[in-house]
């Protein structure tokens, strides 16, 4: 392990976790629209809806190397000079908004329909009921999964490597080739994203413990 | 950008068989990794602390670091101390111990959830020990496990497209080798997309079925 290894590892530890919190921030950004979206109730949003849906059930049944190397492949035809690691990103942000939207819709929907009524007696626009009543009841319903999530999708992004983006794995594999025992370079790899999975999964249990407790219906 | 579906499209019966051998290794995956996770969730609950601890370390580790890692440290990293796996071997090893650490999760989640004073009522009802685990624990556990059970499965028939990483031709190997042949590779890996999601819908209506049969689990499908 020479000082370059130590910063090319680095470089691919700080990579994985810019692809997971750039696909796991547009995830909940868009994710929020597209459930939002899918709660619309009036006929003329139905197409709208019925695209996301769409969207919601592809995205989650496909697996993502097969999205990756779709996105990849597209872009190449479409001649977009886009580097791996936006063709990674735009990934990561279609897949995670698909999963996130599924979580967030179902915390909107876990507030109890008395309450849309209660806000729309109270004469609040829908912006407002969102803000004041639903949202604040509904987070605690998408933190433990949404974080869940998250850890699952720190995993995933390994498989960016196989485009070629300079992550944890790709790093690993680049050291194993340079000669250095595989067991080695590899058990290092499984330490460093068990390194960033663990606090995430205990912070998602400790969430869980203390939200679950708090829940009122 | 024109696209030519004809040419893969007429090699159908080629990735249709991708897609069985894909289907071949999440079932072989997920019974070897329900194994596990039975033996482990069994042993959780009465086996001596340092066997406890063993486990829940394996539990954690497994699902905290990503399957492809764990399947190229199976792959380029044993050979150095002799075990040389074939890529289909590797993947497989790689995919079920993955699996028996989150089965192992959530089997314990379903044995927890049962009380013992359901289990005393059986037996004061005159139960035999098997009609007792055939007509409460199983129903009961059953009711628990059974949405996260299909989910994972589910997980898992996806997850086998990690396999072409090291060379296995399923579904997504087959779709890369179209693709190279072809130079049509977004066509090829559309319609491994679709055959991903008619898989994955097919067997998820499957278990739902399953359960409203066998357990009367009220599931809606999607």
């Amino acid at each position: 392990m020479s000082y370059y290894d130590g910063r090319l590892l680095l470089t691919g530890l700080l990579t994985t976790l810019g692809l997971a919190v750039a696909g796991g921030g547009a995830g909940f950004l868009f994710g929020f629209a597209v459930a939002l979206g899918r709660t619309t109730r009036s006929r003329a949003m139905a197409p709208l809806r019925a695209a996301l849906f769409v969207y919601c059930l592809v995205f989650r049944r496909v697996p993502f190397l097969v999205t990756l190397l779709l996105v990849f492949f597209v872009c190449q035809s479409m001649n977009a000079d886009l580097s791996t690691l936006v063709v990674a990103l735009i990934t990561t942000g279609l897949i995670a908004t698909a999963y996130l939207s599924e979580i967030i819709r179902g915390g909107l929907e876990s507030v109890h329909a008395d309450q849309w009524q209660a806000v729309q007696a109270l004469n609040f626009n829908h912006w407002q009921a969102l803000r004041y009543v639903i949202v604040p009841q509904a987070w605690r319903v998408i933190l433990p999964p949404a974080v869940g999530f998250l850890v699952m999708f720190i995993k995933d992004t390994a498989l960016a490597s196989q485009i070629g983006v300079m992550e944890l794995t790709s790093a690993g594999k680049v050291l194993g080739n340079k000669g250095l025992p595989s067991m080695l370079v590899y058990g290092m790899i499984l330490l460093l994203y068990f390194l960033i999975s663990y606090p995430l999964t205990r912070l998602g249990r400790r969430a869980e413990r203390r939200l679950a407790s708090t829940r009122n219906h | 950008m024109p696209l030519h579906f004809g040419p893969i499209l007429e090699q159908w019966p080629y990735l249709l068989g991708g897609a069985w051998l894909s289907l071949k290794m999440a079932v072989l995956a997920f019974t070897g990794g329900m194994l596990i996770g039975l033996t482990c969730a069994a042993l959780l609950q009465f086996a001596p602390l340092y066997l406890r601890r063993l486990i829940t370390s394996y539990v954690t580790f497994a699902t905290n670091t990503p399957q492809l890692v764990q399947i190229y440290f199976l792959f380029f990293g044993l050979p150095e101390v002799g075990v040389v796996l074939p890529p289909l071997g590797a993947a497989l090893v790689g995919m079920t111990f993955n699996a028996g650490a989150y089965l192992c999760e959530i089997l314990r989640a379903g044995i927890l959830s049962l009380r013992s004073a359901e289990l005393e009522a059986a037996e004061v009802l005159g139960f035999s020990r098997i009609q007792v685990v055939r007509y409460v624990m199983i129903p009961h556990v059953m009711k628990v496990m059974f949405p996260s059970l299909s989910n994972q499965f589910i997980i898992m028939t996806l997850g086998t497209s990690m396999a072409s990483v090291f060379g296995v031709e399923e579904l997504t190997g087959r779709a890369e080798n179209l693709g190279a042949e072809t130079y049509l590779s977004v066509e090829a890996f559309s319609v491994a997309a679709v055959l991903y999601l008619t898989l994955s819908l097919v067997a998820t209506f499957m278990l739902i079925a399953h359960g409203r049969l066998m357990y009367r689990i009220k599931a809606r499908l999607l």
